[in-house]
This record gives C-alpha cells, structure tokens and sequence, in this order.
C-alpha cells in the first residue's frame, strides 16, 4: 500500500513536469511561419588582398554596393551585390581617416558611419571613402565612448550609439553633443532598460529603436521618446540564452528589413534570425561554423529584401534570399 | 682557439638572455566572441611594453610579449580580464 502511494506520487510528479515542459515549449518555442533563406552566394575568403576578409564584423547595404568592416584589416571594402570588389579605404591607426576594429556599420545621407572600437569613436566618411568627421571620444562621460559596437543615425542626423564597456545606448546630435541615453553607465543588468555589453542598434523610420543588448542574449525595443516598449528573446528575455527558435546566445547585430522586420544575428548559434518588430519568430538561417569561431556576426538587408551576412568564421560575406520550398 | 670562440659565443649569449623579456600565457574562457577578444587586446596594448598579442580561440589562450623589465601581475590580469567581460582561468610565464 505504502509503495503504491510513492510510485503514485512519482507518476503524479513526472506527468505534471511533463505538462509544465510542454507548455514551456509552446510558450516560449515558437515554430517558423515563413520558410528559411536560401544562400544565394558568397564572397571572400581569409587574406589582406584586395577582395580578402580578416575577421568581418560589420556591413551595410545600399544602393547596389555592400560596405563591410574588415575589422583585422583595419579597413572597409566595398563590393558590388555579386561580390566584386570595388575599393577600399581606412588604414591601421588612430589619426583622423584610419581605423583601429571598425564594427558594426550604417549609412545614412551618403555617409558611412563606423562605429570603431579600439579608437572609441564614430568614424564617419564618404561613401567613396573619403574622411569627413569623427564623432566622440574615449571616456564615460556624456558624449564619450568605450568601444562603440554599432551606430544608427535618425532622419534628422540624430547619432544612437552603443557603448559596449560603459553598458548603453546614447542618443547625440549629430555634431557628438550628448541629447540622452539608456541604460545606466557602467552597470550590468538583466531588468527592462538595462544592458549586458550591448552591441549594435537599428532605427525604424518612426523613431523605434531596436537594441541587440549582446550577452543579456536578447532585444529591447524603446519608443522615439526613450520609453522601454518590449523585449524578447527566452523566457522573459531574461538573460537565459538556447538553441531553440527565438531565442539567442550572444546577438552582434540588428537590422531591419524593407517590411519593417527584425533581422538578427545570433552569433554562437550560427545563424540569423527574423522576427515582426512586435518579436514574433518568423525564421532563422545560417551557415554552421568549422572552427573553433562563429559565423553569423552582422547582417544588413536590401531593399529587395536580400539578407547580407558577415561570416566572421569563414571571413566571407553571403547572400541570403527567401526560401521558395 | 676553440676557447677564443666560446668567449665571444658566451658574452653574446648573456646579453640577449640578459635583454629578453618574459612571455605570459593566459588561460581564459569566451574567446570565440571577437567583442571579448577586441576589447582583450584593445586593453593589453595599452600596458607599456607589451610588444606582442596573440590570441588562439580553439585553446582559449592569449599569449602577450612584454620587453625586459616589464612585469604582468596576476591580479592586474585578473582585473583585465574581468574589465573586458572574461572568465580568467590561470597564467604561466616564461623568459624569452
């Protein structure tokens, strides 16, 4: 009697893990709604030639040309949507034109804006490569840097910037004057609002702004007037990182589609994933890594809805288009 | 004459062992995140006299390259390592 009471119990306990385990999975394991992109082509290969990649980690579409930080190289290249090169620009170093890691990229007016890592400002040039300003400084103050990840520029020239060691996102005028920022300088947090070593950000054209928040392993979403909307990526979106749908392990990019979607690279899971801007899974896809590295480190995509993705692995650039299977 | 040839091969010898620097190889975890891995070397070349980085992500080993004279401390390593968002594991060194 005693002994069929405890097997009672365990058989009670293991059914309603069960029924928990499987309504977390429906709960926070979303199944795709579109099909997964199809890799349309590719481009690189490791080297310092004209054409070659050292560790991309950063690119930006626009108008039939594709910028990519060639962050090793100490350089931006510039290919055609097919993958030939075109030109290059940036040297190593810290004056005024050079680079030291460009990082994550956005193009706004026909200026390239580069956010540079190890010289903690924003280097902005002319989409043919020549200097035109620089943008902060290294430091925590208001208006300072430490290691800019990925930049957005609003219509009216307004700079987001992220700032990866001093833990937000800042908000400046386009001449640098600090406007506001998110996220408290400095300190690490899993709450609304707070950021984990941020990476990267993507400006909708209502002002929205989308934050790749990098080791909290999710995005946040703020209005055009500062205030936290949602978030999303695991359970809560707190800081719980899986290889499931939606879910994420270190993103390092974010961008926005010609629909209004969310691209998102998901670095140690090896691909990209796409979501509604309201954080609905849509697909995800990628290329799996061969060495000890990840692949899918920054993404951008085209007007015609063609996925670009910086392959930092394999120190290529490839192609994504929708899948039609 | 073998001894006229050691002398000079010796005082050679002494000097650049005497001018070497010393190598520390530092186990850390997280390296295959090019954020941390930036951000490691963007603060070990900032420490006067480090005269080379290398960084292997497969052994999650960063080896640094410092002139005669300078001096990596355990505890400055750990502070680094924790500024730029690793997991420090242990440090070796040796002469160069």
């Amino acid at each position: 009697m005693k002994q069929n009471s405890v097997l009672k119990i365990i058989a009670t306990t293991t059914a309603g893990l069960l029924v928990l385990l499987a309504v977390a999975w429906l709960a926070w394991v979303p199944s795709p709604k579109e099909l997964a992109y199809e890799l349309a082509g590719s481009w690189g290969g490791p080297g310092s030639g004209a054409g070659q990649l050292n560790e991309p980690t950063g690119i930006a579409v626009h108008k039939g040309e594709v910028f990519v930080s060639d962050a090793r190289n100490a350089r931006i290249q510039v290919f055609d949507v097919d993958g030939r090169f075109r030109r290059q620009f940036g040297t190593k170093g810290d004056s005024p034109g050079q680079l030291g890691r460009p990082m994550n990229l956005a193009i706004h007016q026909d200026e390239l804006y580069v956010a540079d890592y190890w010289n903690d400002r924003i280097e902005v040039f002319a989409l043919d490569g020549t200097p035109r300003r620089r943008i902060g400084r290294a430091g925590s103050a208001p208006g300072e840097f430490s290691a800019p990840g990925g930049v957005a520029v609003a219509a009216n020239g307004d700079l987001h910037v992220v700032d990866f060691y001093n833990q937000r996102v800042q908000q400046l005028k386009p001449d640098g004057k600090f406007i506001s920022q998110r996220g408290e300088s400095g300190r690490i947090g899993i709450w609304a609002g707070e950021f984990n070593y941020p990476t990267d950000v993507a400006l909708a054209g209502d002002g929205t702004l989308y934050v790749a928040d990098g080791y909290n392993d999710r995005i946040q979403v703020f209005a055009a007037d500062g205030r936290f909307l949602r978030k999303w990526g695991g359970p809560f979106a707190l800081n719980v990182h899986g290889p499931f749908n939606g879910w994420f392990a270190t993103v390092t990019s974010i961008a926005l589609g010609p629909e209004g979607n969310i691209f998102v690279a998901d670095f140690y899971h090896d691909r990209v994933q796409k979501f509604r801007p309201d954080g609905t899974f849509l697909t995800a896809f990628g290329t799996p890594a061969t060495g000890p590295a990840h692949t899918a480190i920054a993404v951008d995509v085209d007007a015609d809805g063609t996925v670009y993705v910086a392959n930092y692995d394999a120190h290529r650039i490839e192609k994504w288009r929708p899948g039609k299977r | 004459m073998k001894r006229y040839f050691l002398l000079p091969m010796l005082l050679l010898w002494s000097l650049t062992t005497l001018a070497a620097g010393t190598q520390y190889a530092m186990r850390v975890d997280g390296l295959a995140c090019p954020y941390c891995a930036y951000g490691i070397e963007k603060k070990l070349n900032q420490i006067e006299g480090v005269e080379r980085i290398d960084i292997d992500l497969e052994k999650g080993l960063v080896t640094v390259d410092v002139r005669e004279g300078v001096e990596i401390t355990e505890a400055r390593m750990l502070q680094l390592f924790k500024d730029a968002g690793f997991t420090y594991r242990s440090m070796t060194q040796q002469r160069l």
